[in-house]
């Protein structure tokens, strides 16, 4: 009989431990043009996403462009000077990802993307003459970084938009390891990181959105350590007093939207700064260029792309983790 | 090790109403937590945050009709619930982002109002995901 008391205790504490141990701590906040919500579990879920909260902000205050006394504005309203370490890490991030994406991430795209005041109150369709003459300032050549100094050509300027975001995810992860979170998911506006597991036996699951029925979704993946970010132009877009829609993302190489066969791209890999420019680039090449670049890069990153043909296409390592959602009208394909 | 106190290690009630504290409390924490666990929940529920602090909270599910709620602020804009979803139908900000997301109607997706600082968050009815990308 005391046996039998015994063992009903024992199961029953264990039971009371089962919420200690998944004990939770969210926070949503607005930061960097975007919302974002930060979950973290286990004990240090709290110290962890407040020192990942403390971390937006500080790079914000640093990378944006829209606050006047960040180091990029400071940059780009003077020309030249010196910036912090960290800041000139990430401009010269920006540029090798420009240089290995042919410019297709190019973040010296700023004064055309200014020139269009896209996501600004006052968006407008500027001229092909303005437009000419502003990509004449667009190029990595036109950015020198030199230890901290950097300097830009007269009337260039530039906009870490395309990887703020990817590079704040990285400092979370590194923040979430120093405060001793070892499970937690972060979403920074179209950038995931997926911290460890979600418990014991199964990842997180990151759903990826329906871009052309927003009650849906295209495709499930599971995640663990891992970033996927997604790039496409069917939530962010104006329609100008002809009709016509002009979306968010602009080509560096025409200055116009981007006129993409891809309505969705999302980059599946273990840096989140590298996953940031890589989804806005090969949402700029198109399909054709988008596969036959991940081919040549294969072991950096994974892909999902979904076409307006109705496809949903994904490299070889994410099949068995890719699951089609029910209902759905989309093809799915692996990529060969 | 033996001792011959054992008598006074007999159970008594004593033992027994310790027990069944430890067994409620056990329980009450377990329901608890299992409860108050939104994805556990089968009832999709629309939850309103303007800058930060929530402001509605409306269970779609048990909806018998659909309900319009008004945000007031520097834009404000108008959301239409119905038990199959969230929608803004009008909004006065300048990028109508969160017109053109259009309607949501799962667990995990949400809407959001960068200019007025507004989300609205689809939680509960068994979801599965943990977040949506896109």
């Amino acid at each position: 009989m005391k046996r039998l008391f015994a063992i009903l205790l024992a199961v029953a504490m264990l039971f009371s431990l089962t919420a200690c141990g998944d004990s939770s701590y969210t926070t949503d906040i607005f930061a960097m043009d975007t919302v974002m919500k930060l979950t973290a579990n286990g004990a240090n879920a709290q110290a962890g996403v407040e020192a990942a909260v403390r971390e937006i902000n500080l790079l914000e205050s640093q990378l944006s462009n829209t606050i006047a006394s960040s180091e990029i504005s400071q940059l780009n309203a003077g020309g030249s000077g010196t910036v912090s370490e960290e800041t000139a890490q990430l401009l010269t991030a920006a540029l090798t990802y420009a240089q290995k994406t042919d410019g297709a991430f190019d973040m010296t795209i700023a004064p055309v993307v200014s020139a269009w005041g896209i996501t600004t109150d006052t968006p407008r369709v500027p001229s092909q003459e303005e437009i000419t003459s502003l990509l004449q300032l667009v190029g990595s050549q036109h950015v020198t970084v030199s230890g901290t100094a950097v300097t830009l050509d007269a009337g260039c300027s530039v906009d870490l938009g395309g990887i703020a975001k990817g590079y704040a995810s990285d400092r979370i992860a590194a923040i979430f390891a120093e405060n001793g979170v070892t499970s937690g998911v972060v979403s920074l506006g179209g950038n995931v990181y997926a911290c460890g597991m979600k418990d014991r036996k199964t990842g997180w699951r990151v759903a990826i959105q329906d871009p052309k029925d927003s009650a849906n979704y295209a495709a499930v993946v599971t995640l663990s350590n891992q970033f996927a970010v997604t790039s496409g132009g069917y939530q962010r877009y104006f329609t100008a007093e002809d009709g016509t829609v002009y979306q968010h993302i602009i080509d560096p190489a025409t200055g116009y939207p981007v006129k993409s066969d891809l309505t969705s791209v999302t980059i599946i890999g273990t840096n989140g700064t590298m996953c940031d420019a890589y989804s806005t680039a090969l949402y700029v090449m198109g399909q054709e260029k988008a596969i036959a670049y991940w081919k040549a890069h294969s072991d950096e990153f994974d892909l999902v792309l979904i076409n307006a043909g109705g496809q949903v296409l994904y490299t070889p390592n994410l099949e068995g983790n890719l699951e089609s959602v029910e209902g759905s009208s989309y093809a799915y394909q692996v990529i060969r | 090790m033996r001792t011959k106190s054992s008598a006074k290690l007999k159970p008594c009630w004593w033992d027994a109403l310790v027990v069944a504290a430890v067994l409620l409390l056990a329980g009450g924490v377990f329901f608890l937590f299992y409860l108050s666990n939104g994805s556990g929940s089968d009832h999709l529920t629309a939850v309103i945050t303007h800058k930060g602090e929530e402001v509605e909270r409306v269970d779609l599910t048990s909806l018998t009709a659909d309900k319009t709620v008004t945000i007031d602020g520097t834009y404000g804009m108008t959301i239409l619930l119905s038990t199959d979803g969230a929608q803004v139908i009008s909004a006065q900000c300048p990028t109508q982002d969160c017109v053109h997301t259009g309607k949501i109607s799962r667990a995990g997706q949400s809407i959001v109002c960068l200019p007025e600082q507004v989300v609205i968050q689809l939680v509960g009815a068994k979801s599965d995901i943990d977040v949506v990308i896109g």
